[in-house]
């Protein structure tokens, strides 16, 4: 069952993502190069609606269908990370318009550069695995 | 049905994935995570990837929704349209052949950037621009600054002489 309910809410985030083109290499250099709206208006937008759910849920000590208190952990603060990761992430965004989610759309829909892509994020976690070793514990 | 989803619809229902995801399965938005969850699999003597790895499970099968409704859109209609305006840009006219096999190599050294800086910076669009943004988390709001800095640099200084 909760696999069921997994698959279909990421069916239904592909779908939306699919209906706006995030998934689409030219709606993300039209975003980078602020030629258009549309792709900040659906983050800011989503963000929004993310923002007043968690508030509300916080507010009214909403419970999971489990019937446990539902709590949200921010990520931790980690400024090496953040930036210089964040930077990489932003480079691979920009270069291959696909971010993690609509890598797995492209594997379904283009499925040769979708699994190039896949490919290439299991060796890049590969390679963090190995740098994080020696860097960071 | 009008190609693109207008943003005032879709980035809600985005949004609603959130507290779904909460409510339903008592898990925190984000989707790169799955990396990790695979590499726990596959390479298993990396003290990185030797983590209790079943909390992250779902984001598997999270993925595997995303691929069947990327494998599913071909039968329901073209959603890579752009307007004959934005064909003619610079970016619209490498858009056409962008997805061609002869990208292949391209497309995989993107892929190997996205699975590290995604690590590195302990998530992506989903589990930081949105799910971590929407607490007001200032690692997210970091990362998100971060991801469209990268994001520019490539789009304006790489892009137009790549191809």
């Amino acid at each position: 069952m909760k696999f069921i309910i997994t698959l279909i809410l990421g069916f239904a985030f592909g779908c939306l993502l699919i209906a706006t083109q995030a998934f689409s290499w030219f709606r993300i250099q039209q975003m980078f190069h602020f030629e258009s709206f549309h792709m900040y208006g659906v983050l800011f937008t989503a963000i929004g609606t993310a923002a007043l759910s968690l508030i509300i849920i916080k507010k009214f000590k909403l419970k999971s269908i489990h019937g446990n208190p539902i709590e949200v952990q921010p990520k931790k603060l980690n400024w090496k990370g953040n930036i210089i990761g964040g930077l990489l992430f932003g480079i691979g965004w920009g270069l291959t318009g696909a971010c993690s989610a609509p890598l797995y759309i492209l594997m379904g829909m283009h499925v040769k550069i979708g699994i190039a892509l896949f490919l290439g994020s299991i060796i890049g976690a590969y390679l963090f695995g190995i740098f994080d070793k020696r860097t960071i514990k | 049905m009008k190609n693109p989803l207008a943003w005032y619809i879709a980035g809600p229902l985005i949004g609603l994935i959130v507290p779904l995801l909460l409510i339903l399965r008592e898990k925190q938005f984000g989707i790169s995570s799955s990396y990790r969850y695979i590499g726990s699999k596959i390479f298993k003597s990396i003290p990185y990837f030797k983590y209790n790895s079943e909390p992250d499970k779902w984001q598997l099968h999270f993925a595997y929704g995303l691929i069947l409704a990327g494998f599913l859109t071909p039968f329901w209609g073209d959603f890579e349209t752009i307007t004959s305006e934005e064909a003619n840009t610079i970016y619209g006219k490498i858009s056409k052949t962008i997805y061609t096999p002869t990208n292949i190599l391209y497309f995989f050294i993107g892929g190997i950037l996205i699975g590290f800086g995604t690590r590195y910076a302990n998530g992506c669009t989903s589990g930081h621009c949105i799910m971590g943004v929407s607490q007001f988390s200032k690692s997210s709001i970091v990362a998100t600054v971060s991801f469209f800095i990268g994001g520019m640099i490539v789009s304006y200084g790489i892009i137009p002489f790549i191809f």
